[in-house]
């Protein structure tokens, strides 16, 4: 056993030593940071922009404003997707003249007149209408598109906003100058379409998703202040957003300092920094986005909430953790991979294989992020002839044998062993190191972290396990939500009978 | 309210900005970008395409090497010839069991298990399934574990044991997996889709349903498997950290013991073109989308056509600049997820397919936008702008089917086993740019046909706003799953010939079969006490039922008042929390309770979609196209039906019938007990039949 601990040991120093010869690192003087990792064994670079803004950040009352980012990266910038920018920009600010008029008169409520809230409505309808005319449709990602990218997309997180694709890298040059425009001045055309689409969104992810509803459910049930509560933004609030604000939220967020960019692949380092000199070194520095202050109050007694769905039974059980910097944060990867990972989880052979009472049963280890103290999260699909209540229970007695009992040391050393492999295969693709080098600099402060961490998850022990299962997964810091098929009180018909005896 | 102003944003910020310039960085007072027109590129250097050396070992394996130094890792791949296509009717799924108990079930050696904990030890796995059209046995691993994980890889391949237990285990997931199928609305979209466009009685479009796993026994899985898995039948890849030669000579070695023979494997069955174009709606009320596929077969990669299509589908719908995602998500913000593709397969033809999902209320419009956008390309060139962003796409792209050797040594092995030429995908390349305008048109104008497309719609069509009738007929799709049969019973021609004496025996019993037939409504009255989870109740019930399918039942509880209304294939309920379209469970339910109503049932040798079947001295099992199943037991003496058995929501329920008394010159019963799980459930005591009232069809459907 121990030989098999020490070859992935051996091979994390000699990752990052080799790592650290081919990265550079440097920032610009408005505070924008590079990280550049050279790989030429192929003739393509990929681009990670992360921005250090999440769903958290969202104004109150303005939910889904972070994410409303990710989907205004295809319309452009002031240079590309305009037939004439001097126009279209008049044409916007007239659109949201006429949004603000409506909205003095229907915020008005009882007091507001039909008749006059139908007619600010066709003005603004006017006002979309004359801004669109101006658009160049699709021409922000046609110009990517032909130039070759592969991956283009942008993703947004309770944390972050994340803007990627790859090229091939003769063409870099057309990521500095694209990206840059876009992060010097957004334009938020067709803006009250795409909130249509976020809204369309959440009705795919979230309303017509019995596993979407349930998990929004469990998230807004265990938290009561902290923002994680939130999963994609309440309808109301996407259907208000405006593009005024979007300007509000970009001018605070969107600042150089708040912006990291990893660069990975077959890329001359000197020639990059030559680049973003070139096109990032004059946007204008900002001061520091404010922090998310909002700290969940202690929660005092388990919590527990119910979905009405048709859908076949669901469950999905949470326990309040610490955030990622936490000293237990590598004790909580090691229990969920104890609980999760492979035919060998605790989970999976006592839930799915022994006792059959499930088709799936996994844990999470960081739910839904982070940065903020989150969820160490459950989720199980029952068995039919199997329910809820067996499920709940069976979970609760593996928590109790791994608070009495300490994990044996062969279960240990292997899944520190899957966690260190799992890194080394993370290490095969441009992407996917872009995307993990910006996410530790910013997250911990250091790219190293990558490799480093895994000397902590190494530190673990079976005391450690036994003690963090003990401090954290208590009845007081649990939530539990679940499907139950809604029934009216007396049509009982869960059975065949009751309808018609 | 004023927008923000960039001028002012920028003055604000100067001191910040010209500490930036005094660090010494480019700054200039005005910065103006180049267009993106005028950026130059240097040549993109040559891209390494690695050499695949192909070997033919002794017992007839086909290995291809690729050496890749960049981590130390070892992955590999036995792809084999079979597929699902060749499930027994009878047995669909035969295949993916097979596949995957491959791997669970264990080997000579080793149960699943034991091989669960060694591989995971390593930080290794070794996985098995099979597909539409291959099997595959593949494995990864740190190089220092090389040779211990590629042992299990060959036992798995060459040595599986399919354990009874682990056969049994899947054979329980996958039926949960059939009694969830209908939770995941885009999932049935897809499903139903595909199924109608194949053809819902053929390999490609088949479902597995509780019968097909009744059939399959581990015997199958051990036939299955030595009829595809073969050395001859095989090729195996393997890439990674290792020296070619030494490679090869391990594999020698480790495969030389297997020298097992068979016939070569047929071709696949071929796509039998049978569509049955239309428009077709799957109901589920609990969602606030709908999600729809629209489309017909698609073709090949070897048609000569099929570069102008995947430039058709690509400008059609391919991507973030497409005509439909312009149209359906920018322009009108219907949808968050819309596309088309031309289905192209290697061997077989795929689906030309346009799916998306938006608003209820805009599921008409969603689909007229689509097709109008097919129309369009039908009709008229794409503009120039168009084609040129497809070819230069194409072209400054193709360097990422190379940035992983790994993907080359996937095409290589992929191109032998379709038999395709090593260089396919340059010649496509080749092709794509010499794709014009007028080709594109003449394709699509070729190869789409909407008057053949199928639409299929997943949703809750009291929002659609205006009915999809307004696009054509609709032709409702069933969701029902048919419950499982426990012990179906053989239907030979003795025991149905037996099954339809035992049921005249009941007829004569009740009363005579023209006297059940005379019946055409039935109003029932009774007291019921429920036993249910929360404790006992009691309940007046007042059940109407127009024959053979229109069910009305009023209720009375502690609570208040339940009105459930049904014609068995929709329905609502009143509730004292207001009125709510019926749940489809509950719709199934009901469809049930029709199927069981005891004047069709008893009747039902007079029913061509019916099987009556003698499973007993005194039992009859009556089964109908739809999956509905139900036991009735006779009194031997008396030949009245004493009992009837079903399954419902997969629990077994048992009713029992006694009290008998003439009503109109037939015996009805006045008790019943049910049984539910082997539990109480509910007794019942009829306070009176009332026969032949002359209730209408709107007394039973009209709202209160």
């Amino acid at each position: 056993m121990s030989i098999l601990l020490l070859v992935p040991l051996l091979m994390r120093a000699q990752n990052l030593k080799d790592f650290e010869k081919r990265v550079t690192e440097f920032t610009l003087g408005n505070g924008m940071h590079f990280i550049v990792l050279e790989r030429h064994d192929a003739p393509v670079v990929a681009f990670h922009s992360f921005v250090d803004v999440g769903t958290v950040d969202d104004p109150s009352g303005e939910h889904s404003m972070a994410h409303m980012f990710e989907h205004m990266i295809g319309k452009g910038t002031t240079t590309v997707g305009t037939k004439n920018w001097p126009e279209e920009q008049k044409a916007l600010a007239e659109v949201e003249t006429a949004y603000d008029k409506l909205d003095d008169e229907r915020w008005k409520g009882n007091k507001a007149g039909p008749a006059k809230v139908q007619q600010l409505e066709t003005k603004l309808k006017e006002a979309i209408d004359k801004a669109n005319s101006y658009v160049e449709p699709n021409a922000y990602i046609r110009v990517i598109d032909e130039n070759g990218a592969a991956g283009f997309n942008a993703s947004t997180s309770p944390d972050s906003t994340s803007y990627f694709y790859s090229l091939p890298s003769n063409r870099i040059e057309l990521w500095f100058l694209m990206q840059s425009e876009w992060f010097r001045r957004p334009v938020f055309r067709e803006f009250y379409k795409e909130r249509d689409v976020v809204r369309e969104e959440r009705r795919m992810r979230v309303e017509s998703d019995p596993q979407g509803k349930l998990q929004e459910l469990l998230q807004a049930t265990a938290f009561m202040a902290e923002p994680y509560r939130d999963l994609i933004g309440w309808a109301s609030n996407i259907e208000n957003l405006r593009a005024k604000d979007a300007e509000r939220f970009f001018r605070k967020y969107y600042t150089p300092g708040n912006i990291t960019i990893a660069i990975v692949g077959d890329v001359d380092p000197a020639q990059a920094k030559r680049f973003a000199d070139k096109y990032y070194s004059s946007i204008p520095a900002g001061p520091p986005p404010p922090p998310m202050i909002t700290v969940e109050p202690p929660q005092d007694g388990e919590k527990r909430a119910l979905l009405d769905s048709d859908s076949q039974p669901l469950l999905a059980i949470a326990y309040k953790r610490p955030n990622q910097t936490d000293k237990d944060d590598p004790v909580f990867d090691v229990i969920n991979a104890i609980l999760s990972s492979g035919r060998t989880g605790l989970l999976y052979k006592e839930l799915v294989t022994e006792k059959k009472l499930a088709l799936e049963a996994e844990s999470a280890a960081t739910v839904p992020s982070g940065k903020y103290p989150n969820l160490f999260q459950f989720f199980s699909v029952p068995a039919p002839d199997h329910n809820i209540e067996e499920n709940e229970k069976t979970i609760y007695g593996i928590l109790d044998r791994l608070k009495t009992e300490k994990v044996d040391p062969a279960t240990l050393e292997r899944v520190k062993t899957k966690l260190r492999a799992s890194l080394i295969h993370q290490l095969d693709s441009n992407s996917g190191l872009a995307s993990q080098l910006a996410f530790y600099h910013v997250e911990y402060g250091d790219w190293r972290t990558l490799f480093t961490g895994m000397d902590l998850i190494n530190k673990v022990t079976a005391d450690d396990v036994q003690r963090v299962v003990r401090q954290y997964f208590v009845d007081s810091g649990r939530t539990v939500a679940y499907t139950h098929v809604p029934v009216p009180p007396n049509v009982k018909t869960n059975d065949g009978k009751g309808v018609a005896k | 309210m004023r927008m923000f102003n960039w001028s002012d944003f920028s003055r604000a910020l100067m001191p910040v900005l010209f500490a930036g310039v005094l660090l010494g960085q480019i700054a200039p007072a005005t910065y103006k970008p180049p267009s993106y027109k005028d950026l130059k590129y240097p040549v993109l250097r040559e891209v390494k395409i690695p050499d695949i050396p192909a070997y033919q070992l002794p017992n007839g394996i086909k290995l291809y090497l690729l050496e890749n130094h960049e981590l130390p890792l070892v992955s590999g791949f036995a792809l084999v010839r079979t597929g699902s296509l060749f499930d027994p009717p009878d047995k669909t799924g035969l295949a993916q069991i097979t596949g995957s108990v491959m791997r669970t079930g264990g080997t000579k050696t080793k149960t699943g298990e034991q091989i669960d904990v060694q591989v995971e030890n390593l930080a290794a796995s070794v996985e098995s399934g099979i597909g539409l059209t291959n099997g595959r046995v593949s494995f990864n691993c740190l190089r220092e574990n090389t040779d211990e994980v590629m042992a299990v890889f060959r036992e798995v391949l060459t040595a599986p044991q399919f354990r009874q237990e682990k056969l049994d285990l899947l054979k329980g997931q996958l039926r949960g997996a059939i009694a969830r199928r209908n939770d995941d609305a885009p999932g049935i979209a897809g499903r139903e889709f595909n199924d109608i466009v194949y053809g819902r009685n053929t390999p490609y479009g088949r479902e597995m349903e509780y019968t097909d796993l009744d059939h399959i026994q581990r015997s199958d899985l051990v036939n299955f498997y030595q009829r595809y898995y073969f050395p001859a039948n095989t090729v195996i890849a393997i890439q990674g950290d290792f020296l070619a030669a030494d490679m090869k000579a391990k594999v020698e070695a480790l495969f030389a013991g297997w020298n097992d023979k068979q016939a070569p494997v047929p071709a696949f069955p071929q796509v039998k073109g049978a569509p049955s174009p239309g428009i077709y709606l799957a109901t589920k009320n609990d969602i606030t989308q709908t999600f729809f596929e629209i489309g017909q077969l698609g073709g090949v990669f070897r048609d000569k056509n099929y570069p102008a299509l995947e430039v058709m589908a690509d400008i059609l719908g391919g991507g973030f600049s497409s005509r439909l995602f312009r149209r359906v998500r920018t322009e009108l913000g219907y949808a968050y997820n819309i596309g088309a593709s031309w289905g192209a397969n290697f061997d077989h033809p795929g689906i030309f397919r346009i799916g998306g999902s938006t608003k209820s209320a805009n599921t008409l419009d969603a689909i007229k936008a689509a097709e109008e956008e097919v129309a369009r390309i039908r009709t008229s060139e794409v503009t120039g702008q168009e084609l040129a962003t497809a070819k230069e796409t194409a072209l400054n792209s193709f360097v990422f089917n190379f940035d992983n050797p790994s993907k080359t040594l996937a095409r290589v092995v992929t191109y032998e086993y379709y038999g395709y030429p090593k260089d396919f995908i340059f010649q496509f390349q080749k092709n794509i740019q010499n794709v014009t305008k007028a080709d594109i048109l003449a394709a699509a104008k070729e190869y789409i046909k909407p008057e053949q497309f199928t639409v299929v719609a997943v949703g809750k069509p009291q929002d659609f706003g205006k009915p999809l009738t307004t696009l054509g007929k609709v032709t409702p799709i069933d969701l029902t799953i048919p419950e499982p049969v426990k012990a179906a019973a053989q239907s030979n021609t003795a025991n149905l010939a037996k099954g339809k004496a035992l049921l005249g025996r009941v007829q004569q019993a009740v009363g005579g079969a023209d006297k059940l037939a005379a019946v055409k409504d039935v109003t029932e009255t009774a007291d019921v006490d429920l036993q249910t989870g929360q404790g006992a109740m009691k309940a007046k019930q007042v059940n109407q039922s127009l024959l053979p399918g229109q069910f009305r039942q009023t209720q009375e509880l502690p609570f208040g008042k339940v009105i459930a209304y049904s014609d068995g294939a929709t329905g609502w309920l009143q509730t004292p929390q207001g009125q709510m379209p019926m749940p489809d469970t509950v719709i199934q339910q009901v469809q049930m309770e029709i199927f069981r109503q005891i004047f069709s049932l008893l009747l039902s040798d007079r029913d061509s979609g019916r099987t009556v079947n003698a499973v007993g001295e005194n039992k009859i099992e009556i089964s109908d196209k739809n999956g509905h199943q139900v036991t009735v037991e006779l009194d031997p003496s008396s030949s009245l039906p004493i009992k009837q058995l079903y399954q419902s929501s997969g629990n077994p329920v048992q009713e029992t019938f006694s009290d008998w008394k003439v009503v109109d010159g037939i015996k009805l019963p006045f008790r019943i007990a049910i049984e539910q799980g082997g539990k109480k459930f509910a007794d019942v005591t009829v306070r009176d039949w009332k026969l032949n009232t002359g209730l209408k069809p709107e007394d039973l459907s009209k709202k209160p």
